[in-house]
């Protein structure tokens, strides 16, 4: 992310009460990951895959901490098998931040799949999301996702583009 | 040697501390039987599925460090996500110990026309030997009674991040199934805990009240 977006983030992490943080780092969010690391706050754990780091998700929440998953929209696919396990199967909630690859704007040949993907798999997995393209609505968004995610008892996720990655909106 | 399923983890139940908590298998003999030894105390989360058990312990060992935890996995569900290894091994909570029920099968499926289906350690994969070299502290193959007791008494004696690999002779489960869905299972494990630490699991807590107005 942008800086500032980053900053947004981690605003939005703390004031939503997330003290555990599990994922894997994407080019978008590698920045957040390293706040989120630097910063006392959370329990940074991180995987070497997202169904990996969304299980270690749901164990903190059941140790009662309240669990965030940053990653690519990618992983969503990844993370799939272990949300409809867990999720879907027992109700545990996750708030998922993920970077939208593959949204309008997409420079990446390789992101195209991730966004066509992306969105019809969180509905497939009941999990409702909302796209932030604008930073200044990114911290409040992921704390109402973790408001969410805590009153369904299911995950709930931000998918986050725009112009919290982009600087100029149209990638010169 | 091979140890019998049913036996074994009625040893490490009798076992068991007052004040761990186990993370298990969810469905399958593993769990079946785990219930009938321990009579469903909930302390037991029997949450865990093919290929995420040991990664949702690891996940509770983290958050509650100051708690033994026991996760109870089996060889299939193991060799399903090998990549909780490798996060076992990067983080290696020193509360946590993974008891796994290796039999070289996939014996909750049932039998084919000639027999079992086999898992990968029937053949070259080794989980102790994947494990140790995903960097865990400690690793032990287990195949004797004795050396079961030894490291049963170990587990609970010191504080280390441990892989335990118990050979288990193939054998349809001496438990019933068992009656609840992960549901019912989630809540009287959250429950349990809620208790035992007291803390609040569900629901908004007070201090996120001031997050629903703003």
């Amino acid at each position: 992310m942008l800086p500032h977006a980053a900053d947004e983030a981690i605003r939005g992490l703390e004031e939503a009460g997330i003290n555990f943080v599990s994922g894997l780092p994407d080019g978008w969010q590698r920045n957040v990951h390293e706040l989120v690391e630097q910063n006392d706050t959370f329990r940074y754990a991180p995987a070497c895959n997202e169904g990996v780091a969304f299980s270690m998700c749901a164990g903190a929440w059941l140790g009662g901490m309240k669990s965030a998953l940053i990653m690519e929209n990618s992983g969503i696919r990844v993370a799939a098998e272990y949300i409809a396990r867990i999720s879907l199967g027992t109700g545990v909630p996750v708030t998922m931040i993920c970077s939208y690859r593959g949204d309008v704007g997409e420079t990446e040949h390789w992101g195209v799949p991730h966004g066509i993907v992306a969105e019809p798999l969180l509905q497939a997995l009941r999990i409702k999301f909302v796209v932030v393209r604008r930073v200044e609505e990114l911290a409040q968004a992921i704390k109402r996702a973790k408001l969410l995610s805590e009153a369904q008892l299911h995950p709930a996720a931000v998918l986050v583009s725009g112009d919290c990655v982009w600087d100029d909106g149209a990638q010169k | 040697m091979a140890l019998d399923r049913y036996e074994w983890l009625g040893r490490l139940a009798g076992g068991l501390t007052e004040d761990c908590l186990v993370m298990s298998t969810y469905i399958g003999a593993v769990s079946f039987e785990w219930a009938h030894h321990t009579d469903e105390h909930h302390r037991t989360a029997h949450l865990g599925q093919m290929g995420d058990v040991i990664g949702m312990a690891l996940g509770l060992a983290i958050a509650l460090p100051h708690r033994k935890v026991v996760c109870l996995d089996g060889d299939g569900s193991v060799l399903m996500e090998l990549g909780q290894l490798v996060a076992l091994g990067e983080h290696a909570p020193n509360n946590l110990v993974v008891f796994v029920a290796d039999n070289g099968v996939y014996e909750s499926i049932g039998w084919a026309e000639h027999g079992r289906r086999p898992t990968a350690t029937s053949g070259q994969a080794n989980l102790v030997a994947i494990a140790a070299g995903c960097g865990v502290p400690y690793t032990a193959d287990v195949r004797t009674p004795e050396e079961l007791e030894s490291e049963i008494e170990l587990a609970f004696g010191r504080n280390v991040c441990s892989f335990i690999n118990v050979r288990t002779r193939p054998g349809n489960s001496r438990a019933q199934p068992r009656r609840t869905d992960g549901i019912e299972d989630k809540y009287r494990f959250v429950r349990y805990v809620e208790k035992l630490e007291d803390i609040w699991i569900t629901g908004v807590p007070p201090q996120d009240i001031g997050l629903m107005t703003d």
